[in-house]
């Protein structure tokens, strides 16, 4: 490989994984309860079902059913700012673990379906300081192109 | 549990709008002056008050009091998100009907106006260049919409129909923000601007500055100081957070499940004895029209997948079984935050009263508020009159 890649920074550690090989699928981290079974994300310490202590790190699977989504037409109410004109899907996704993650959807209004299945990606918002790009995890709908 | 020995003796309120000249602590001496009037007390007489905001700074609450005088009576803070105002009426009418005072205030009041566009915690939306990115409310109960969609067949003509009613509502309401000068049709309401699918901006609340006040005392006191006006009896007022389900959504959502609507009402039911068919007038947080569709359910005014045919039998508008949010609700009426809450109190006095003019609704005996707050909970208050 030729291009010298640009290192990816997560825009806060501690919620997904963000592979060295950009092909490779990103993971959400969460956790798993050891009393009940019980999976969440993001990650958190106590079990929020049996309320038992001591959860386990696990990464979630990168794939999940569309619950429901929308389209933004009015990304921030009352802004001005031309960087938040346009608009973005939003969506909730059931992960087969158990989780229902919302996140920013990759496609237009036209492109989503409830029940369709959906991958984990990671979006590039921006380049920091130091020349890394900065990234978020969302969803797109499996098969559509990045 | 149940309320006792407690009643509403006055209520006041700024009609909400943007008030660009205004500070929040001249609405809220506005509101209260008028909720002290309408009970014909004196401040010296007030034992305890409960301040509610969102957009203030810490310490508000206690500078706007001065604004009565300074009478060393015991002030606390109340912040629960758009339910913050219900929450202080419940503090307040909890602090009479315990007896530890007499006479209760709760105050509220807002410039959501001046509310940092965007900023963290206010809950605006602050877009997606964050880890937890926390959308705009109408995305989030866009979401609820077209789940609802999906699965009972909803239309946006059903959450037009609903807007519409509020806005016309609102027109006959002084207190009321938007008061078309016309009737406002379902065709008006689908046209105006798409927010987010399937919500349109006049399915949605405006921004508002505003305060209202509500001033409780026992019912000796009430009895003994308006011989000749129908007493206004908070019954129950219940307050939940969220219960965890399978499916929850820890990240992203201004506010829990719809389920939550539900549980709060249903406990509500349980310590008043009250049942939902014997209530006459509801107020619910219509932040969006679609919302008020799925609080008919939640709220037992109907059976599941039954919402849609109420809004088609105009059911829940003057005249219907259900009258809805006569004020205008958030849609119409305002919601400038920390005093919505107390402006659904002023509409239920008033309608218990009798005194709600062309909104009034026919022998109006038993009052419910409902609101949900980010973070997330959701209040239920129950009113009647004996």
């Amino acid at each position: 490989m030729s291009e010298v890649r640009k290192l990816r920074v997560p825009i806060e550690p501690g919620f997904f994984t963000v592979p060295d090989d950009p092909s490779a699928p990103p993971r959400l981290l969460g956790s798993r309860c050891a009393v009940c079974g019980e999976h969440f994300f993001p990650r958190r310490q106590v079990c929020a079902r049996c309320l038992a202590g001591g959860t386990q790190d696990v990464e979630l699977s990168p794939r999940g059913t569309l619950y429901t989504w929308t389209y933004v037409h009015f990304p921030l109410f009352g802004s001005k700012r031309a960087d938040h004109a346009g608009g973005y899907g939003v969506g909730q996704v059931d992960l087969p673990e158990g989780p229902r993650v919302q996140a920013v959807l990759q496609g237009g209004p036209d492109d989503f379906r409830i029940g369709m299945e959906m991958e984990l990606e990671l979006e590039t918002l921006r380049e920091n300081k130091e020349g890394q790009d900065v990234v978020i995890h969302r969803f797109r709908p499996v098969g559509a192109s990045r | 549990m149940k309320l006792d020995n407690v009643a509403v003796l006055g209520v006041g309120m700024t009609r909400f709008g943007v008030y660009r000249d205004r500070s929040n602590i001249d609405l809220a001496r506005e509101a209260g002056l008028a909720a002290l009037g309408d009970a014909g007390i004196s401040f010296k007489d007030v034992g305890e008050a409960f301040v509610g905001y969102l957009g203030a700074q810490p310490m508000t609450g206690i500078r706007a009091m001065k604004e009565f005088g300074l009478t060393g009576l015991p002030v606390t803070h109340v912040e629960n998100a758009s339910a913050t105002g219900l929450v202080a009426f419940r503090d307040a009418a909890w602090a009479v009907a315990s007896g530890r005072c007499q006479v209760a205030m709760a105050l509220g009041f807002d410039k959501m106006t001046e509310m940092g566009m965007g900023s963290r915690g206010v809950g605006r939306g602050i877009g997606r260049d964050a880890i937890d990115s926390v959308i705009l409310p109408a995305a989030y109960f866009s979401l609820w919409a077209m789940r609802r969609m999906h699965e009972r067949g909803t239309k946006p003509e059903h959450f037009a129909a609903i807007a519409a009613k509020n806005w016309n509502f609102g027109a006959k309401n002084p207190w009321s923000d938007r008061q078309p000068d016309h009737a406002v049709t379902v065709e008006e309401v689908l046209a105006s601007r798409k927010i987010a699918e399937p919500l349109t901006a006049m399915m949605s609340c405006p921004v508002d500055d505003g305060a209202a006040c509500v001033i409780l005392a026992s019912k000796e006191l009430a009895r003994r100081l308006q011989p000749g006006r129908p007493l206004v009896a908070p019954i129950v007022s219940t307050l939940q957070s969220e219960t965890y389900a399978r499916g929850h959504t820890f990240m992203g959502p201004v506010v829990g499940p719809p389920s939550m609507t539900r549980d709060t009402a249903r406990q509500a039911y349980d310590e008043s004895g009250i049942d939902p068919m014997d209530v006459s007038v509801t107020l619910v947080h219509d932040a969006f029209a679609s919302e008020e569709l799925e609080y008919y359910e939640l709220l037992g005014f109907c059976r599941e997948g039954e919402a849609e045919k109420l809004v088609e039998e105009k059911q829940t508008h003057l005249g219907g079984r259900f009258p809805f949010n006569t004020d205008g609700g958030l849609i119409a009426r305002g919601h400038p935050g920390g005093p919505t809450g107390l402006a659904q109190i002023f509409e239920l006095t008033r309608q218990l009263r009798g005194e709600a003019g062309p909104r009034q609704v026919a022998n109006a005996r038993i009052g419910l508020a409902h609101l949900v707050g980010g973070g997330s909970v959701c209040t239920v208050s129950i009113l009647k009159r004996e």
